[in-house]
């Protein structure tokens, strides 16, 4: 004997696939895209949440160990008063990258969960394979988050000491960018990293 | 006997000396070259090659057996003092920050455990 009720889930179909017959084609459209208005900001809103400092720091192993390394760089206090907070410099500005790195990010939340850093020795423990993959992604994007803020171009041979300015335009020559050279400027380099010789 | 009585007061009184002496103090090398790296000094200075600045061991060869030189070392690398390049342009050499700031002990390391190179 054939089942003559049909499932939910092809009840729920159906039901999509039928033109609608009480409401207007104006009236699917407003909801439509008030809807999406809604979605989208929604979306939107609460992926710039974690964007916030107070929401990178709600986690103790953050907190307790690279925020307080951060407070005495120049990245946190300096003479302009500009400040670069984790997401001007961990998380793409542009909204693909952006949406990939969250991605990507979330997978954190396992680690989160199984502790994997949630003591000041665990963290030192495993701080050179975290800056190792940060360092990564950087050089990857070419120093793309460091080169919102920062340009060779806008480097002014008046303005800046003689030696950093012509390692900068040497550098350039070379198609270096910023973390070939600038590691550990706003948390401690890990003890096993060791200088590259010249 | 009154020998005997001045030689371990002697004797008592360098023990004393040595216990309480800073100078004894051993340098730790590990937390010196984490201030250095840190502090990107490894980016014109090596241990034993000739970089931008003179190598650490040059540095402790040309202080051997001054007095001043730790004072002089740590006036160096904490007051922005300028400093002489190889192609004979002089510029502020950086200010050593620690964490937390402005800790004299780990400035002090440093500098004794290049001068111990």
């Amino acid at each position: 004997m054939q089942d003559e009720k049909p499932n939910a889930l092809k009840r729920c179909w159906s039901t999509l696939r039928k033109p609608s017959a009480k409401y207007s084609v104006l009236t699917l459209l407003i909801a439509g895209v008030f809807g999406g208005i809604i979605f989208w900001g929604g979306f939107n809103t609460g992926m710039e949440a974690t964007n916030t400092l107070s929401f990178c720091i709600s986690c103790h192993e953050m907190r307790d160990n690279v925020y307080q390394e951060y407070k005495e760089t120049i990245h946190y206090s300096n003479r302009t008063g500009v400040r670069a907070i984790c997401s001007d410099c961990h998380v793409p500005k542009d909204w693909t990258h952006k949406l990939i790195r969250k991605a990507k990010a979330s997978f954190e939340i396992w680690g989160k969960l199984t502790g994997v850093i949630d003591t000041r020795e665990k963290f030192e423990a495993n701080r050179m394979r975290l800056a190792t993959d940060e360092w990564e992604r950087m050089k990857a994007s070419g120093s793309r988050e460091c080169r919102n803020c920062h340009n060779f171009d806008a480097m002014s041979s008046e303005l800046q000491k003689q030696t950093p300015y012509k390692k900068h335009m040497k550098a350039k020559e070379e198609g270096k960018t910023c973390i070939d050279c600038h590691k550990g400027i706003a948390h401690h380099l890990p003890k096993e990293y060791e200088e590259p010789e010249d | 006997m009154k020998r005997h009585i001045a030689r371990s007061t002697l004797l008592v009184a360098a023990t004393t000396l040595f216990v309480a002496s800073p100078l004894v103090q051993a340098v730790d090398a590990d937390a010196a070259k984490a201030l250095a790296k840190q502090n990107n000094c490894f980016k014109c200075h090596a241990i034993e090659k000739e970089k931008d600045g003179p190598a650490y061991k040059k540095v402790a060869e040309k202080y051997r057996g001054k007095a001043n030189a730790e004072a002089r070392l740590i006036e160096h690398i904490t007051s922005g003092e300028k400093a002489k390049f190889p192609d004979g342009h002089e510029e502020e050499h950086k200010i050593v920050k620690t964490s937390p700031p402005k800790d004299m002990d780990q400035i002090k390391n440093l500098v004794q455990w290049i001068l111990s190179l």
